[in-house]
């Protein structure tokens, strides 16, 4: 996972996260809108025999004053609760 | 913040399992399916180096044979891009099974032992040496440890009332598991997937339960349906912590 | 040629089942259906490789 930051102000971040798919990023997504102070959160990504730019381009927008890097911390935290949880869960089901 | 998640597992062997998850949204779901299938490594043949062949197929159709034979994985013990060394030896009349192959470590060994191969006739002989890698499904369909892994929602099924009395009644099918009103999970085989053997005469509305749902996996025998998922899960889980720690930097 | 080792459609391993399918269903008088149905090729995409499968090998062994 590589990070590129394009554009970052102190509402708005538009950063590459190269090497990563639908898989992952789907995910981040859905865990950035529920994130208190997200305003708006997406990524783009190209199939890969479009050429030119295929690694995903995550948008993020916030408000209240939150940095939207700090906004992606806490996204990932919270996916890692969950990941966390669903292991916990799957596990005692065994 | 936690998150409820309530795991019950309704069919459940070596190679398969029939699970249902509540609490999950569509996004981690599909998260995990897709890490399923794509992010878990399994060992699968990639080189292979030809000493005889003097079968009726050529080289390059036995190299794709053997690359979908599933090997067994213990993905404690390699990392990614590591590679096992196999080989097979066999003179015809005779046919090459999978369960020939013999490989240098005791623990990656061929998952099905009754594939063939290819069949040898008189003076017929395959003999080869090939290296077995570990890659995820992403590079190519045969490292896929997950098969047919998919999820849908669950379907919780409602009487509303009495069917017209003289119709003929359609059938109603349905895949998976229901959800009754009582909240009774019930596998719809034991109901020939058809809902008007089930409810009889009955009119019925069947309705998604949100953020729960079925999933259906099946694994080629790499390694259990249990370490597929638990793998999958600690795939994004990675991820996660190495994208918080790259961001708080 | 030879029964293609998974199904082209799921990805599950149907060669493994083919010796026994053959002996039983091909060259015996058991019922295919409930053949497949015991060894646990469930899906109709895995059943038609095993039921729409010649073996070739015998027929083109004598052209090397």
């Amino acid at each position: 996972m590589e990070l590129r930051v394009i554009d970052k102000t102190d509402e708005e971040l538009r950063m590459e996260v190269a090497g990563e798919d639908h898989t992952f990023m789907n995910v981040l997504k859905g865990a950035l809108l529920e994130t208190e102070g997200v305003a708006a959160a997406t990524y783009d990504v190209n199939p890969e025999q479009s050429g030119g730019q295929t690694d995903p381009i995550l948008s993020v927008k916030t408000e209240g004053g939150l940095d939207p890097l700090d906004a992606v911390a806490e996204a990932s935290r919270r996916v890692q609760d969950m990941t966390a949880d669903f292991y916990d869960a799957f596990e005692a089901a065994l | 913040m936690t998150n409820e998640f309530d795991v019950e597992i309704i069919e459940r062997d070596d190679r398969s399992a029939l699970f249902v998850v509540r609490g999950l949204t569509p996004a981690f779901a599909n998260g995990i399916r897709r890490a399923m299938v794509a992010d878990v490594p399994t060992f699968s043949i990639d080189t292979v180096r030809f000493v005889e062949n003097s079968s009726v197929m050529f080289d390059e159709m036995i190299g794709l044979r053997l690359g979908l034979v599933p090997l067994t994985t213990p993905l404690d013990d390699f990392e990614v891009g590591e590679t096992v060394t196999l080989a097979l030896d066999v003179e015809g009349p005779a046919t090459a099974y999978s369960g020939d192959i013999e490989t240098s470590v005791p623990e990656v060994v061929p998952a099905d032992e009754n594939i063939p191969i290819i069949e040898l006739k008189e003076n017929q002989r395959l003999e080869f040496e090939a290296d077995a890698v570990l890659e995820s499904g992403k590079v190519h369909a045969k490292q896929q440890g997950g098969v047919a892994v998919g999820y849908r929602h669950l379907q919780r099924i409602e009487v509303v009332g009495d069917a017209p009395e003289f119709d003929e009644q359609e059938p109603n099918i349905l895949r998976g598991v229901i959800e009754t009103e009582d909240g009774e999970l019930v596998v719809t085989d034991e109901f020939d997937n058809d809902l008007t053997q089930r409810y009889p005469g009955k009119e019925v509305e069947v309705v998604d339960v949100p953020d729960t749902f079925v999933f259906d996996v099946e694994t080629d025998g790499s390694f259990t349906v249990d370490e597929l998922v638990l793998r999958a899960i600690e795939s994004i889980d990675a991820r996660a912590a190495e994208l918080e720690e790259k961001v708080s930097v | 040629m030879m029964i293609p080792v998974r199904c082209f459609t799921c990805g599950t391993v149907v060669g493994e089942h083919w010796e026994e399918f053959k002996a039983r269903a091909k060259e015996g008088d058991e019922d295919p259906a409930e053949v497949l149905d015991e060894l646990g090729v469930n899906r109709h995409c895995c059943r038609r490789m095993m039921v729409s499968h010649t073996d070739l090998v015998d027929v083109v062994s004598p052209y090397q």
